[in-house]
């Protein structure tokens, strides 16, 4: 058996190790595996529980007819009926159209006020703990909170906001209850919120430009903005796509802060798909269709984050 | 081209001095070496010269004029950077151009200067690669290119080479040391290596706290140097010292327990400064040999410790308290403990004040 073993590590130290699919592994080597499968288990067993059971559970119930209120009529095997009723239902389109103008409009407006404090929260202050707490407490506050907040900023008759508008003459606005006015209010609020983490990945990029590339393009003629333009904006490009995907992740599932401000009214202008999804499950029972819709943006989400993986992989100082 | 006038430069950050008034002229095309041990002030005064850092007080003049006020852009300097300071995002050609870019120079101009740089510096296969992408030798050369690219007044080296490893360094001195013999531009160049502060300088300023300790040739500074610090500093292996009683008449000093040498007649003069007194005596390995053949010994040591270098044998001996280091031939076969009639050549020492380290009587 001992001379066996000996003989194959010879072989195997004599040739370049050859791609065969399964190689015979050796009695240590199958031990190796198997503690190392075990040592896995928990993990692999927890992470079942967590994400690939409640998964599995979602898309399933999306296939089924799942009605709280109906319960006389079972749970039937529906097929994609579920995701037909989505494609021709209005609130659907509607809350879907809402979700991508907030993506749209929070996203890039996140990252241009982060970027914007993260410039700010760089400069060599003498005393930076402020600053830095400035950055981090919208971040550390919770969504719901600051939906809140900013429902009382924005509140007619009250809000700080029209006594602003009304201290430098102009005529308070209906804030929450003019559909383009509480999309702009929602749309500021989540961007209040959004951009300190924003401003907290770029301020991190920034810290990784070293000081000696802003000396060397002092010494070689440029001048602020140049230096901005050339060495800051490009140094700082993957930090900005980390943020603008992570970013893009959260505002698909946008849901708190209008819930708070607005709860999607008036009407459904300032609804956006999580919380349709959320109305459908948890306020009509219904299942079975909120999972299909979840389901749907599920998806999306996954799209988005395989475009985050495929660009982590990728190290753009080494492109020729 | 243009000279460097550092003039009774100061430089404080908050309370702390960091230098305290130094004086030193740079000569229109001369290759200065500012050198010192870490915290000497000198990659300061550098940058100083760059615009980087302010003068806190004094003035430096590039080419006859003041440039205290003037940023780094306005001075019409080019730096190499220790860490190289390549745009990591550009090309090694756009790295190169990007001082003209920046300068306005059109493009056919830009295409032309960055692809004679490229020629000289030996790069030009390189150009359309990342700094990601070239080895630590070649990215010196890049950062080099970006300097002589723009045929500034004065070149400014920040520790070039202290990222290379020995081979490597060996060559990139040779190829500044070419590259200063082709344009004839000023140079001012940090290290902390005396190595390269001897092969490169036309002077040497070396530093020590703040304070210019001796701006001079690098011959000078080795066989002249203005005290104890440059003594030691200059030189490889350094300078061995021992504290030694001199005769008052100088004809001989004791270097404790007992041990003590004969100055010869000519070597007396040396002495005298200190005669009568306990002073530190230097005296370079090369000068302690050992007695050969009929020739008197001037002392005796015994062998701690041999370090054959190949073409010579570096020997570290005890006479009376003091630890000296000699050059031997490599034919001297010598083990720990062995004693050898040594030959100190004394008219070559240098006698150094006990407290203060000045030199006080400096060989010829």
């Amino acid at each position: 058996m001992s001379s066996t073993t000996a003989e194959a590590g010879a072989r195997h130290a004599a040739t370049p190790p050859a791609r065969k699919g399964r190689a015979r592994l050796s009695p240590l080597e199958r031990a190796e595996r198997r503690l190392g499968l075990m040592m896995l288990a928990p993990a692999v067993l927890l992470l079942c529980a967590v994400v690939v059971y409640p998964i599995v559970e979602l898309v399933t119930t999306s296939l089924r007819f799942e009605h709280l209120a109906q319960p006389w009529m079972g749970t039937p095997f529906v097929g994609l009926d579920n995701f037909a009723r989505a494609m021709s239902d209005e609130i659907f389109w509607s809350s879907t159209l809402n979700t991508v103008i907030y993506i749209v409009v929070t996203v890039p407006g996140a990252v241009l006020v982060g970027l914007g404090l993260a410039l700010l929260a760089n400069q060599p202050f003498k005393i930076k703990w402020p600053v830095r707490l400035g950055l981090l407490l919208p971040w550390a506050l919770p969504l719901v909170f600051t939906g809140l907040i900013f429902r009382w900023f924005f509140e007619f008759n009250q809000g700080i906001v029209n006594n602003a508008l009304m201290l430098v003459g102009m005529s308070p606005r209906q804030w929450l209850s003019d559909p383009f006015l509480a999309f702009v209010a929602t749309c500021i609020a989540i961007v209040w919120k959004s951009s300190s983490f924003v401003a907290l990945v770029l301020l991190a990029g920034l810290q990784t430009i070293p000081r000696s590339l802003y000396e060397a393009a002092e010494i070689d003629g440029a001048g602020r903005w140049q230096q901005f333009v050339e060495i800051t904006l490009p140094m700082l490009r993957p930090a900005i796509v980390v943020a603008l995907i992570f970013r893009t992740i959260t505002a698909i599932q946008t849901f708190d802060i209008p819930y708070a401000m607005t709860n999607g009214g008036p009407g459904h202008s300032t609804e956006t798909l999580a919380m349709y999804i959320h109305k459908t499950t948890i306020d009509f029972l219904d299942l079975g269709y909120g999972s299909a819709l979840a389901v749907l943006m599920f998806a999306v989400s996954v799209v988005a984050t395989s475009g985050y993986l495929r660009y982590t992989k990728r190290d753009p100082r080494k492109e020729a | 081209m243009a000279g460097v006038d550092i003039r009774q430069v100061r430089k404080s950050f908050g309370r702390v001095d960091v230098i305290h008034g130094i004086d030193i002229t740079v000569k229109d095309g001369e290759f200065v070496v500012l050198v010192g041990p870490s915290g000497c002030g000198k990659s300061t005064l550098l940058r100083m010269i760059a615009g980087l850092e302010g003068v806190s007080d004094g003035e430096i003049a590039i080419g006859g004029r003041v440039v205290n006020d003037l940023p780094p852009r306005s001075r019409d300097i080019a730096m190499v950077f220790q860490d190289y300071a390549l745009y990591p995002h550009k090309t090694v050609a756009e790295n190169i151009a990007f001082g003209l870019r920046m300068r306005g120079a059109s493009k056919p101009d830009i295409e032309k200067l960055v692809g004679e740089a490229a020629d000289i510096l030996q790069i030009r296969h390189l150009l359309e690669r990342k700094p990601g992408q070239l080895s630590g030798g070649q990215r010196q050369r890049v950062a080099m290119g970006r300097a002589i690219v723009r045929r500034p007044l004065v070149f400014l080296f920040d520790e070039p080479l202290s990222n290379l490893d020995a081979q490597l360094r060996a060559e990139m001195r040779i190829e500044i040391k070419k590259l200063h013999q082709r344009f004839g531009t000023t140079i001012v160049y940090v290290t902390h290596d005396q190595i390269e502060a001897m092969t490169l300088a036309d002077r040497i300023a070396i530093l020590k706290g703040g304070h210019l300790q001796q701006f001079d040739t690098p011959d000078a500074c080795y066989a002249r140097p203005s005290n104890r610090f440059v003594a030691g500093f200059i030189g490889s292996p350094p300078m061995n010292f021992a504290t030694v009683d001199i005769a008052a008449d100088a004809s001989s000093v004791t270097l404790g327990a007992g041990a003590s040498a004969a100055v010869p007649q000519a070597a007396r003069p040396r002495f005298d400064a200190a005669a009568g007194r306990r002073a530190v005596m230097g005296l370079r390995p090369e000068h302690v040999r050992p007695a050969s053949g009929g020739e008197a010994a001037t002392a005796h040591g015994a062998v701690e410790l041999v370090e054959p270098l190949g073409a010579e044998t570096l020997v570290l001996l005890r006479v009376g308290d003091a630890a000296l280091t000699g050059r031997f031939p490599p034919e001297a076969k010598l083990r720990p403990g062995d004693r050898v009639p040594l030959s100190l050549a004394l008219e070559h020492a240098h006698v150094f004040e006990e407290e203060t380290g000045r030199a006080l009587a400096r060989a010829a």
